[in-house]
């Protein structure tokens, strides 16, 4: 599990803004809530959760290739290119989750 | 250890071994190749050797050594520099918990230091004499080894361990009585192994996977060297109660039971047998036919440093993001600056490059 301080606290403040926002918002237009908005509250929280989990992912992906990119910069210049494609390869989480998140708010 | 001998390194927290291990795999990618050995082995003489081993790494610490004369004795004193920088820079890199598991295991060149010493002090050699002989890769610096290599008596260098708070002088006070009867020093040396075996094992007993792995490791190293004294005392005459004296703790598979019964057997023959169900049990058989032929123990302790050494090249393959890779790269170090003092020495004393081989150690 997650045993970083830090971690924890971006996690936690990433899914309680990915709960709490879409319910703000809806709340603020000031309509009794019918199915049809619950389901609209749900799919909000939904691709609110997709794309800051992937992004959260990503993150922790990339800092960790980049600490041991930086390793290999420091003994072996020569494989910088090669780091930098390793570098933006967890990119595809975050579009992968992009993609969840705009499916979901569309989905008919 | 304590305060005054211990390592000046930045406190680096936490268990994150990517940084780290890409650095040590990186150092490791530079380490020489067989080829590139059998290159060096063919020069003609030593200047071959020094220009080829400028271009490389080792140039620095030859350039330093050189100014006081292209001898093989230099060289080997830049090889020996360039190791020492090695492994310092390696645990200057570690973190807290890879820090801790190296130091314990690379105590075994304090204790091979240590050992030194006593021995330099006890046949009166001078301490330059002495420091020649010195590694410094453990956490004794050099400035403290060579003020230890000062003290006039073996006395003096307990008392001068045991004001630095070094643990070494704990079983060394508690023999010394014995060793002032009758001027024995193998009862100093074998105090200071049992000690600092029983030390590495017990502070290297945690749940961690990697301290698991260093412990693993550390008993295959004190198994190699229970088997070499169980073979020697097949040919010594010591009673079968004064056996397990000589027995180190903290072994893996060699524990105390199976010592006692290597060492009452009558020949070489029967260890074999009662080895086979161990992992020395094939190393061991693999040079039974060269024991055969030369006779002498050091054929057992050649295949049981390659069996070593082999363990230490697997640590390094199995967890990329643990202390196996720095272990690995460590041993493969020394190996490769052992193979290099062998080539050095060889080559200057004008050896064939077949008999230079069977000396090395590769793996």
């Amino acid at each position: 599990m997650i045993k970083n301080k830090l971690a924890r606290k971006v996690f936690g403040s990433s899914f309680v803004a990915a709960m709490v926002v879409p319910a703000i918002a809806l709340a603020e237009e000031g309509t009794t809530a019918t199915l049809g908005d619950n389901v609209y509250i749900a799919r909000a929280i939904a691709a609110g959760l997709a794309m800051s989990v992937s992004a959260l992912a990503a993150g922790y992906a990339q800092a960790r290739i980049g600490a041991a990119g930086a390793g290999t910069l420091a003994e072996r210049p020569e494989a910088g290119m090669n780091l930098i494609v390793l570098q933006a390869l967890p990119e595809i989480i975050v579009l992968l989750g992009f993609v969840i998140a705009f499916m979901i708010g569309t989905a008919a | 250890m304590s305060a005054v001998a211990t390592l000046q390194r930045k406190s680096n927290p936490g268990r994150d071994y990517g940084y780290s291990n890409a650095r040590v795999r990186g150092m490791r990618a530079r380490l020489f190749t067989q080829a590139y050995l059998d290159d060096l082995m063919a020069s003609k003489d030593i200047s071959d050797v020094i220009q080829v081993l400028m271009q490389t790494e080792y140039g620095p610490d030859l350039e330093e050594r050189l100014l006081h004369g292209r001898t093989a004795q230099q060289v080997d004193e830049a090889l020996k520099d360039n190791m020492v920088r090695k492994f310092r820079k390696v645990l200057g890199l570690a973190n807290d918990e890879a820090y801790g598991l190296m130091i314990v295991l690379l105590g075994r060149w304090d204790l091979f230091n240590v050992k030194t010493i006593l021995r330099g002090i006890h046949m009166s050699l001078s301490h330059e004499e002495i420091e020649d002989s010195l590694i410094a890769v453990g956490q004794l610096s050099h400035v403290d080894m060579v003020e230890l290599a000062k003290q006039p008596s073996v006395k003096a260098l307990v008392d001068t361990l045991a004001t630095w708070e070094l643990p070494y002088a704990v079983p060394l006070r508690a023999e010394m009585a014995h060793y002032n009867e009758d001027g024995d020093l193998s009862v100093l040396e074998l105090a200071l192994d049992k000690f600092y075996t029983a030390w590495a094992d017990k502070s290297l007993r945690c749940r961690r996977s990697n301290a698991k792995l260093a412990r693993r490791f550390l008993g295959v190293q004190v198994d190699t060297i229970n088997l070499l004294t169980c073979l020697r005392l097949l040919n010594a005459d010591v009673e079968a109660e004064e056996v397990n004296r000589f027995y180190l703790p903290g072994g893996l598979h060699v524990k105390e039971e199976l010592f006692s019964d290597l060492a009452s057997m009558s020949d070489v023959d029967e260890v074999y047998e009662r080895l086979k169900r161990t992992p020395y049990g094939r190393p061991v058989e693999a040079v039974a036919i060269k024991y055969v032929e030369h006779g002498s123990v050091s054929v057992f302790e050649r295949a049981l440093e390659d069996y070593l050494m082999r363990r230490a090249f697997a640590a390094g393959q199995g967890e990329p993001l643990g202390v196996g890779i720095i272990i690995g790269y460590m041993w493969a170090k020394a190996n490769e600056v052992t193979n290099l003092r062998i080539i050095v020495k060889g080559v200057s004393v004008g050896m064939p490059v077949e008999r230079i081989k069977e000396e090395l150690i590769i793996v």
